[in-house]
């Protein structure tokens, strides 16, 4: 086990940068998911992690010892990849076997520790077999067994559940989550799905086009987004964003948007005249027959069991709330919608970051632990 | 698909007669190596089962016997005239010698050369396997008359090394593009997982790769080994003294006739060692020609 430090770290192809300065310090025993969409640099820093990319710039420290010019299997670190990369001649016993056969571990502390690892991973009944024998999810262990029986300081995974079929997806991710209780190894896990992100992570890290977006522990992140692009991107369906202008309306701010007033929390940091994105999540717009809202048009109506997902118009902009009241919906209906003031989040069209401060006091429906 | 009967049965039919159209020289060729001469060429006909089988074809070209022993021994005296060049013992054995030994070598190449290729990111690279692939567009008449120069040098005419390393030249492009593709067919991830759990280069290779790919190592050295087996002109020109098959072959159509018989006892006995060398790597050649096995 061991802390991992990246400092101002850059990697460019050629003379193309694709990693703009990371700054990330990892905990011993953390759960780190890097999140973001594809061609982000996800992957390279991962595999700049494991020594399997050279560094352009920066420091890399795991435990306190700069590896930049460590080879791969000096870091002592372990890696899933997305498609397994298992040794597909070899049964699954050697396999796992290969790294400390090739240690020259004592053939009985190896097989000690093989049956160990499956023991743990459920693939005792299925050592003697090759790779091919296995369902997707069982080569997914396998590819895990590998990784834990080294006793790495880290866990690198890289997509790990990408291959997975969507049942099997769910079953993993609590699996995975499970070893690293089991273990507490440091772990980074990379993915571009948010629900996997949310799910699994101590502390996510959402990337875009090599810059680090936020850092955040997953409910603050979808809580308070830093950013546009952090709003937009977690959270599904994704919260909904109205232009509009700050005015003075009664004495108070409003938002006014192609003629709807949309409210505003008392005391927020914006002046008249202002010109700003209106974020709320679906959650937080609640329907109102009762006409004390902003007024909407609904288009679509989905119920997905739980909840209802309702598609309406405010002012010629399209929006979504989610509700678990069973209304009675049918498209061209009025309805109208209350925001939950303290959720509702401004940003800066132009910068795309937040208004109302990532520092004011967390939401009022924050559980306590 | 669902398959209804009839289709089923078309297509059973379909593929027995497409191996019988290929099997047939075969079974000709074999069949007429039992035959005396007589029965080779008949006036009124096309002989089919009867004649009396001889073995007398085999006696000359595999036991070294000449015509003239032959009839003596069974007191009949058709169709002496043989001599001992038609004793092909000799030929058999330079023939395995340089056939199996040029598809080592070559096997031996290209395994290396092409995981290099597969692997490495060098300056260069694609002009390289362009270059490879261009080496493989020249037919060896071209280069018949320079390596015959070469060969005088270098004391190489008239050897069996001389044509293993001549096979292995004309062998080695192909043989590098195929392996390559093989390789190519295996995730890096799996060299890159095999190098964080501490293989070297080399044990990646040896102990983690290659492994993968043996089918695509049986199925190169195959057609390696086909190619030698069967290869004609540059024997011709390089060797006088050594003879492998197809050129011992053609010495038996002489000024005064062809020696049908012979032919079909030789053309027969040479397919023996192909088929031997297909049949010990067939389960291996079966999954390097169906491409994606490998793969996940
Ligand atoms: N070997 C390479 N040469 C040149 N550019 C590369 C190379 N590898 C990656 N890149 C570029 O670096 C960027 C980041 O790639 P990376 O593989 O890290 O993305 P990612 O976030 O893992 O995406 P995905 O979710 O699709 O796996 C991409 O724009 C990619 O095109
Ligand atoms: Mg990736």
């Amino acid at each position: 086990m061991a802390s991992v430090t990246i400092n101002s770290v850059r990697k460019s192809y050629g003379g193309f940068e694709v990693l703009h300065g990371i700054d990330l310090s990892i905990a011993n025993g953390e759960f780190v998911v890097l999140l973001g969409p594809s061609g982000c640099g996800k992957s390279t820093l991962l595999r700049m992690i494991a020594g399997l990319e050279p560094i352009t710039s920066g420091q890399i420290s795991i435990g306190n010892v700069v590896v930049n010019e460590l080879h791969p299997k000096d870091r002592n670190i372990a890696m899933v990849f997305q498609n397994y990369a298992l040794y597909a001649h070899l049964s699954v016993f050697d396999n796992m076997a290969f790294s400390m056969q090739l240690k020259k571990v004592p053939k009985e502390e190896i097989r000690r520790k093989v049956e160990w690892a499956a023991s743990i991973l459920n693939l005792t009944p299925y050592l003697d077999r090759q790779p091919r024998q296995l369902s997707g999810g069982q080569r997914q262990r396998v590819a895990m067994g590998r990784a834990i029986v080294r006793d790495p300081s880290v866990f690198l995974f890289d997509e790990p559940l990408s291959n997975l079929d969507a049942k099997l997806r769910v079953q993993m991710r609590t699996e995975i989550k499970e070893l690293h209780h089991k273990l507490s190894t440091t772990t980074v896990y990379v993915t571009h799905d948010q629900i996997e992100a949310m799910t699994m992570a101590d502390t996510i890290v959402v990337l875009r086009d090599g810059h680090i977006e936020q850092i955040g522990k997953p409910l603050d992140i979808y809580d308070r987004p830093a950013n546009l692009f952090v709003a937009e991107f977690i959270g599904s369906p994704s919260m909904n964003f109205l232009s509009g202008e700050v005015a003075a309306e009664a004495g108070r701010l409003v938002v006014r948007a192609n003629g709807v007033s949309l409210p505003l929390p008392p005391g927020a940091n914006v002046t008249a005249g202002q010109v700003v994105k209106y974020g709320i999540r679906p959650e937080h717009l609640r329907p109102d027959t009762g006409g004390a809202g902003i007024p909407a048009k609904v288009s679509v109506v989905e119920p997905t069991g739980p909840e209802i997902h309702i598609y309406a118009d405010i002012g010629g902009q399209e929006i979504c709330a989610i509700t678990q009241d069973r209304l009675e919906l049918a498209p061209d209906d009025a309805i109208s919608l209350v925001p939950a003031l303290d959720r509702i989040r401004l940003f800066d069209p132009t910068t795309g970051k937040v208004i109302n401060g990532p520092n004011e006091a967390p939401p009022r429906t924050l559980m306590r632990a | 698909m669902q398959e209804t009967f009839w289709q089923k049965r078309l297509r059973d039919v379909a593929a027995v007669l497409v191996v019988g159209i290929f099997m047939f020289p075969l079974f000709w060729w074999a069949l007429t190596s039992f035959k005396p001469t007589s029965a080779i060429f008949d006036k009124d006909g096309i002989v089919w089962f009867n004649f009396k089988p001889t073995l007398v074809n085999y006696q000359v070209t595999m036991l070294g016997k000449s015509r003239a022993e032959l009839a003596i021994e069974s007191g009949n005296t058709f169709g002496v005239g043989g001599a001992s060049s038609y004793d092909s013992r000799q030929t058999i054995i330079d023939s395995l010698i340089v056939a199996v030994g040029a598809t080592a070598l070559t096997v031996l190449l290209a395994v290396l050369a092409s995981y290099a290729l597969s692997r490495m990111r060098f300056y260069g690279r694609q002009a390289y396997l362009n270059w490879i692939l261009s080496q493989r567009f020249m037919p060896p008449i071209a280069i018949i008359v320079p390596v015959v120069f070469m060969f005088h040098y270098m004391s190489l005419l008239d050897t069996r090394l001389g044509l293993i390393i001549v096979d292995t030249l004309i062998n080695l492009p192909i043989a590098v593009l195929l392996m390559k593709s093989f390789y190519d067919d295996v995730p890096v991830d799996v060299d890159e997982a095999a190098m964080i759990d501490g293989a070297s280069r080399l044990q990646i290779f040896w102990r983690v790769v290659l492994p993968m790919v043996k089918g695509g190592v049986a199925a190169t050295a195959v057609l390696c080994f086909i190619f030698s087996w069967t290869e004609f002109l540059l024997s011709l020109f390089l060797t006088n003294s050594i003879r492998t098959l197809p050129v011992k072959i053609t010495t038996f159509v002489t000024s005064t006739g062809s020696e049908w018989g012979f032919i079909a006892a030789l053309g027969t006995t040479a397919v023996i060692p192909s088929f031997i060398f297909i049949l010990l790597v067939q389960k291996q050649l079966v999954r390097g020609l169906t491409l994606g096995s490998l793969k996940e």
